[in-house]
């Protein structure tokens, strides 16, 4: 073969590989779109697609503009903006640590940010993007001592997760107590705060996770490009020039910051970080991160959920958290039962 | 192996003294572990908002003087909690170490494995389907759920010890969902649970603990009785197998004594995490491997953890308290972090 006949078919399959990666982008926003019209239509009150629109627009009758402006409009982009959050961090995770089980739920960084919402919400009495800067500063001071009590000449993932699981107990015997402690209706709004919830985010909270994701994505982008050197194992990616370690520490703190962000307004939302990424790669299957198509997939996972939780369970509007920890951890659970079966 | 010639003749001089030695450690272990016990029970007794000298909390024991303060303190309030610590305890410290041998996992206690949420679980469907709300009502659904967790955790964590915690952790996400699902459906449910799940030594009676001691009786026998078959299972399956032992036996009856030890205590104190983790680490440091002894001794520094984190968040929080389980868990987690980084562990 000539050189050009080879770069020509290295060229093609590029292309079919990137054609393929779209392909499921798009397919994960189709499926967000048609989530997000049920989610806007289906309800206590029930909405025509006419309705729906003029609402939407604003136009129409005052209690439709409410219910779509104030109600479910908020919930949907809630959801999505908050799952792509958890997806495009579960990836990150994931890739850089090459370990299918990193995932913010098993790292111990929900705890914290519950333990920081809890202490806010109770003993303090916040609410809102106040609130939300508790939890923030909770997740991020917990993932980095997790970090420095598991480093030992690099990260072992057993190691990471069993510090994970005792500042885990740490956080969530403290955050039983603060509930006993709590009156009956805090306490409640407390334990849905701690399945995570997109019911309740207001307006600038959701504008300020949405700004701030937009901001880390963009950061994503650029520390994405030592992924692909950083899949091919340590030393080829440092003979291919890449800084290993300043690669996979930017990379860590980055998927941290969006995770704590995404937590921060809608409570540790179970496994969306874990299950979103596996999807979205067998999907794509080009044995690279699949970022893009790990964040469409947390949206639509997430939105779906919340759907889901709303509607069809035991008659009570579920969290989308129960939903999602119900599909996750069974994932976990057959991830660890299959995992064991190969490694021996 | 490296065995210099010279090596042997000297090895077999000092097998006598070793065997010597390993007596007074045994001695000493014991003794160290009885007299803790004696100290958190008079502790137990005489400290909280009240202090009471030790001579008085005699005589309330022996002699008391109805309607005197102090007797009737120590009387209606500090001895059934610490009875409830003492029984929990026992079954906290032998299940854990039950858990550790059978499963042959530094990592592993019945909340670390599941257990205690499963119990939880199963409590809380009693509690929103049935109306249940005393121990003695929902004591057996906490053995069924504990003996459900325990069949997922065991069934896929087989074979690779350390991914046993891994495991436990997925069960625990995949019931918590659930637990908080029947908790908004139930306010009953939830003002009971919300007490319940921080771990408490108050709110029970002794006739709780007299209708459910049988129990942790039959758990601790068993566990004393498979201790030398959990000494020969510590060298391997195979090696078990070879002297004999059906290892299929040990697993079955290890889980039975672990479901009513873990399912006891969780009736009793709810689901306290981490005590049945550090105990059997602690009672390994005092006395050795063998667990014909760490079982002996883990049962006696059970109660010892247990009750001391009781007296412990009773005296750092005189007005509002902190109730024994988180005290344990405040405790426990530096302890499993510890045991986590240690290098035998993840062997890396």
């Amino acid at each position: 073969m000539t050189t050009d006949a080879v770069e020509t078919a290295v060229a093609r399959l590029r292309a079919a590989r990137r054609r393929r990666h779209v392909l499921v982008v798009a397919g994960m926003i189709l499926i967000v779109l048609v989530a997000g019209t049920g989610a806007l239509l289906v309800g206590a009150a029930g909405l025509t697609p006419g309705q729906a629109i003029a609402g939407a627009v604003g136009l129409g009758d005052k209690g439709d503009v409410f219910i779509i402006q104030k109600l479910r409009l908020p919930r949907i982009e809630a959801a999505v903006v908050v799952g792509g959050a958890f997806g495009l961090a579960g990836a990150l995770f994931q890739s850089t640590l090459r370990n299918p089980l990193a995932s913010p739920d098993i790292l111990g960084i929900s705890s914290g940010a519950s333990l920081g919402a809890v202490t806010g919400l109770l003993a303090l009495g916040l609410s809102g993007v106040v609130l939300s800067a508790m939890a923030f500063a909770g997740a991020g001071l917990v993932a980095i001592a997790i970090w420095l009590l598991a480093w030992r000449k690099g990260l072992h993932s057993i190691r990471f997760v069993l510090v994970g699981v005792g500042f885990a107990y740490l956080c969530s015997s403290l955050v039983a107590w603060s509930m006993a402690r709590a009156e009956e209706n805090e306490a409640a709004g407390v334990l849905i705060w701690t399945v995570g919830s997109v019911s309740d985010i207001r307006g600038d909270q959701l504008a300020l996770v949405a700004a701030g994701t937009l901001v880390l994505s963009a950061a994503v982008t650029v520390v994405s490009r030592t992924q692909g050197p950083l899949s091919l194992g340590d030393d080829n990616a440092r003979s291919l020039g890449v800084r290993v370690d300043a690669a996979r520490i930017g990379t860590l703190l980055l998927a941290v910051a969006l995770v704590a962000l995404a937590t921060s307004a809608a409570g540790p939302i179970a496994f969306v970080a874990l299950v979103a990424p596996a999807i979205a790669r067998r999907l794509v299957n080009d044995g690279g991160a699949a970022l893009a198509a790990s964040a469409a997939t947390g949206a639509a996972l997430t939105l779906v959920a919340d759907v889901v939780g709303q509607h069809a369970l035991l008659g009570v509007a579920a969290p989308v958290g129960i939903v999602t920890g119900l599909v996750g951890a069974p994932y976990l659970l057959w991830l660890l039962a299959t995992t064991e079966k190969r490694s021996r | 192996m490296l065995t210099s010639p010279a090596a042997a003749p000297a090895g077999r001089r000092e097998g006598a003294e070793a065997v010597a030695h390993r007596a007074r450690r045994r001695t000493l272990a014991l003794a160290t572990a009885l007299i803790a016990l004696l100290l958190v029970v008079l502790a137990s007794l005489a400290l909280g908002v009240r202090d009471i000298n030790p001579a008085e909390v005699w005589r309330a024991l022996t002699a008391p003087v109805a309607g005197f303060v102090d007797h009737d303190v120590v009387l209606d309030q500090r001895l059934p909690r610490t009875i409830v610590g003492l029984a929990a305890g026992v079954a906290l410290g032998t299940a854990g170490t039950l858990i550790q041998g059978v499963t042959r996992n530094p990592i592993a206690d019945p909340g670390l494995l599941g257990l205690n949420s499963g119990a939880s679980l199963a409590v809380v469907c009693a509690v929103w389907l049935f109306g249940i709300t005393s121990p003695i009502g929902y004591v057996w659904f906490a053995f069924l759920g504990a003996a459900g967790a325990a069949a997922i955790v065991f069934s896929v964590g087989r074979g690779q010890p350390v991914r046993l915690a891994l495991v436990g952790a997925a069960v625990t996400a995949l019931i918590t969902p659930l637990i908080t699902l029947v908790l908004l459906q139930d306010q009953q449910a939830f003002n009971l649970y919300r007490f319940w799940s921080v771990g408490s030594l108050t709110g029970r009676g002794l006739d709780t603990v007299a209708w459910l001691w049988p129990f942790i009786v039959v758990g601790v026998v068993l566990a004393a009785v498979l201790s030398h078959r959990l000494n020969m299972l510590a060298l391997g399956e195979d090696v078990a197998t070879a002297l004999g032992q059906r290892v299929g036996t040990t697993r079955t009856l290890s889980a039975i004594a672990i479901v009513l030890l873990a399912g006891t205590a969780t009736s009793l104190a709810g689901p306290i995490a981490l005590v049945g983790l550090v105990v059997p680490h602690a009672a390994r440091r005092l006395i050795g491997t063998d667990y014909r002894w760490v079982m002996g001794i883990a049962a006696l520094l059970g109660p010892v953890m247990l009750l001391a984190a009781d007296v412990l968040g009773r005296l750092v929080l005189p007005q509002s308290e902190l109730e024994a389980g988180v005290v344990a868990a405040l405790l426990g987690a530096p302890v499993l972090i510890a045991v986590a980084r240690s290098r035998n562990v993840v062997g890396a």
